[in-house]
């Protein structure tokens, strides 16, 4: 995947606003370089982990490599992946979004009772759910970009305010008797491959192409490096973070209705906890909670490692106790082998 | 002087100390106004608190409209129903019902998250005086005066087990539990009813156990990956209503419902449905409704007239596609409080 995520030497204003020296060309290329190799490292730690473990499964069970179990793989994965890419915007401006489960559950009722009381279609449906999350997110992004409180607090708020919402809309009460067509984004195919696995794949490869390719994405990874520097050099901080809110929010309300379609059902507990999951699936795949630093593909390969270990549990009939265990370890590992190469790296620079 | 002035305060630190212990048996002492001696009781209106494990599943909703029914009946009763999103969420539900001792409720009914962690919580409401119910599930220990109205889940799970079996026949086959919260008491009992159950049957072997957390998509990432690693699996017994609907889904992906057999606990709209599509055999179906009903009128018939609570069994149904349209399992499916099914 080609990148030109910009590392601080390489914005443009950074020589007139005086926050740091100029640096020669061949420093920036220098630093860029080293960027490049720092990400390349992180997710190349995650993938053989992945890869390892796949091979490993495979001996294990006879039953791992087949087909089916891919494809089970995938779908399980695909609401994960998707809030997790969200997830990831979110984490590489420096932020943190705690509401992904609480908005998760609230566009997914939502998405399931206006096909059931409005007789909506399954793809109206999507988007009222898409444009509740988006709703959801311009409220993060207001409080956080406009209000100045922190990600940690606003979204802490809207996990809860979120989770209320759901819970007055519904009556407390699962959204049922849905029509058959409603399972349409979790159990439908297209060409035999499960829809929900090709969501994940638009989704992932156009989040992969703004954050590296679009001057958005520029913005996306100045303002997590250094908010006050980005604003100086005359990115619209703002509008720019709340943008993101919004984009996560809207990605985190389509896969509250894949979610939904997967169960055919609106589940107002949907998502308790979700946001753990979301957070060490983009933290495996070596984005970092210090901002400025993340990739889509390191995201999805944290995601399928979190799944593939818990479908092999089952599969080798391991105690539900121990899995949790082995996601501990997993992120402890993860994330001081990326400290470990930074310091190297660092050391080295 | 110093030494008076200290017995001084002290006595009135013991004063303050009388004051706020009549203030909080206050209600008991007010309520003693109908003459009939002893026991404190009021004509009054009464406010109780109801608290599920969790709200947002189909169950909750029915024990509340049988709490609600059965206030209705006395006609001054309010209930006051609260509880926390997620039944994991111990603590939560532990403050709560500290927030009902405070508010200073005239009952309090509830079903505990937890048997252990609710206990003290049970026994600081009866130490500000305010008398205590629980539904669903109980606490250990549970104080004498405390009692319980809830499904014998430990019999309900044997008979699941005999259900599968039934539905199964002759012939060696493989079969799976679907579990919902490890270590709460009521998961604990119906684990170990069914595979109580079980071993009556010994051409049954259980080959996965998985739990859900109560969590659809939880219970059919579960349930697929038990039909992947079990591709002979002939049974599932789901325990609850997330794990049912979740298996029912996981089946139903995998194409092969009507060859995997399952029997549920509970009876959501969608469990229904299934029931009636032929994905599910039969379902273990408790009387939510009862539970609500039970606690609340007991708790007020203790309040009105001082009648110890005694526990009571709210007994299961065992709904089949062949007796779902029967009157007696109509009460119980759809419970109303015109037909309130209390009294079978």
């Amino acid at each position: 995947m080609p990148m030109r995520r910009p590392p601080r030497s390489d914005r443009p204003d950074t020589a007139a606003t005086g926050i740091e020296p100029a640096l020669g060309t061949r420093d920036r290329l220098h630093a860029r370089l080293q960027e490049h190799l720092a990400s390349a490292v992180s997710e190349f730690t995650a993938a053989t982990a992945l890869v390892v473990l796949v091979i490993a499964l495979s001996f294990a069970s006879p039953n791992f490599l087949t087909a089916d179990n891919l494809f089970n793989i995938g779908s399980q994965t695909a609401v994960i992946a998707i809030i997790a890419v969200a997830q990831t915007m979110v984490i590489i401006t420096k932020g943190i979004d705690l509401s992904v489960g609480s908005v998760a559950a609230l566009a997914g009722v939502v998405g399931a009772i206006v096909v059931r009381d409005l007789g909506f279609s399954v793809w109206e449906a999507t988007v009222v759910a898409i444009a509740v999350g988006a709703a959801a997110g311009l409220a993060n992004g207001l409080l956080v970009a406009g209000a100045r409180l922190p990600p940690f607090i606003a979204t802490l708020g809207m996990m809860s305010a979120g989770r209320g919402l759901v819970f007055i809309i519904t009556g407390a009460v699962g959204v049922y008797s849905l029509p058959e067509s409603f399972q349409l984004l979790g159990n439908g195919q297209i060409a035999g491959i499960p829809f929900a696995i090709v969501i994940t794949a638009i989704v992932a490869v156009s989040a992969a192409f703004m954050l590296s390719q679009s001057r958005f994405g520029q913005y996306v990874y100045a303002m997590g490096s250094n908010m006050e520097a980005a604003r100086r050099s005359g990115i619209a901080v703002r509008r720019n973070l709340t943008a993101v809110y919004v984009l996560a929010g809207a990605l985190v309300g389509l896969g509250g209705m894949v979610a939904a379609s997967r169960v055919n059902s609106g589940q107002p507990n949907y998502g308790i906890g979700l946001e753990l999951d979301v957070i060490a699936a983009a933290v495996i795949g070596g984005a970092s909670l210090f901002g400025g630093q993340g990739r889509i593909a390191g995201t999805l390969i944290g995601a399928f490692l979190i799944a593939v270990v818990r479908n092999g549990s089952v599969l080798l009939g391991i105690n539900i106790h121990y899995q949790q265990v082995i996601v501990g370890l997993i992120i402890w590992a993860a994330v001081y082998f990326d400290q470990y190469r930074r310091r190297r790296l660092e050391a080295r620079g | 002087m110093s030494s008076n002035t200290r017995t001084r305060r002290g006595l009135a630190a013991l004063a303050a100390l009388a004051a706020m212990t009549a203030g909080a048996c206050g209600g008991v002492e007010v309520r003693d106004d109908s003459g009939d001696g002893g026991a404190a009781t009021t004509d009054g209106p009464l406010e109780l608190a109801v608290v599920p494990k969790a709200v947002g599943h189909e169950f909750w909703s029915t024990v509340q409209a049988g709490a609600e029914c059965a206030a209705e009946l006395d006609g001054d009763v309010t209930v006051n129903w609260d509880g926390v999103s997620a039944e994991t969420d111990v603590e939560g539900q532990v403050n709560l019902i500290q927030n009902f001792v405070t508010q200073d409720v005239d009952g309090i009914i509830y079903a505990a998250t937890d048997s252990a962690a609710l206990a003290p919580a049970t026994q600081q409401a009866l130490d500000a005086g305010v008398p205590v119910a629980m539904i669903d599930s109980g606490t250990d220990p549970q104080p004498d005066e405390v009692p319980l109205y809830a499904t014998d889940n430990r019999a309900g799970a044997a008979e699941a087990a005999n259900l599968l079996a039934e539905a199964l026949g002759e012939g060696d086959h493989q079969v799976a539990l679907i579990e919902f919260q490890p270590g709460s008491q009521t998961n604990t009992e119906r684990v170990e009813g069914f595979t109580d159950g079980l071993a009556q049957h010994a051409n049954l072997t259980l080959v996965g156990q998985q739990p859900s957390h109560s969590d659809v998509n939880e219970a059919r990432r579960v349930t697929e990956d038990l039909l992947i690693a079990n591709p002979d699996l002939a049974g599932i017994f789901a325990a609850n209503e997330p794990s049912v609907l979740g298996a029912v889904q996981a089946v139903e992906a995998a194409g092969r419902t009507g060859e995997v057999v399952i029997i549920g606990w509970d009876a959501a709209p969608d469990e229904i449905a299934g029931l009636r599509a032929g994905q599910i055999s039969a379902l273990v179906v408790q009387n939510p409704f009862r539970m609500g009903f039970f606690g609340v009128q007991n708790m007020v018939e203790h309040l009105r007239e001082g009648t110890p609570m005694a526990s009571a069994d709210t007994g299961v149904t065992f709904v089949t596609p062949e007796n779902i349209d029967t009157e007696e399992v109509k009460a119980v499916l759809e419970p109303s409080c015109d037909n309130p099914p209390v009294d079978q």
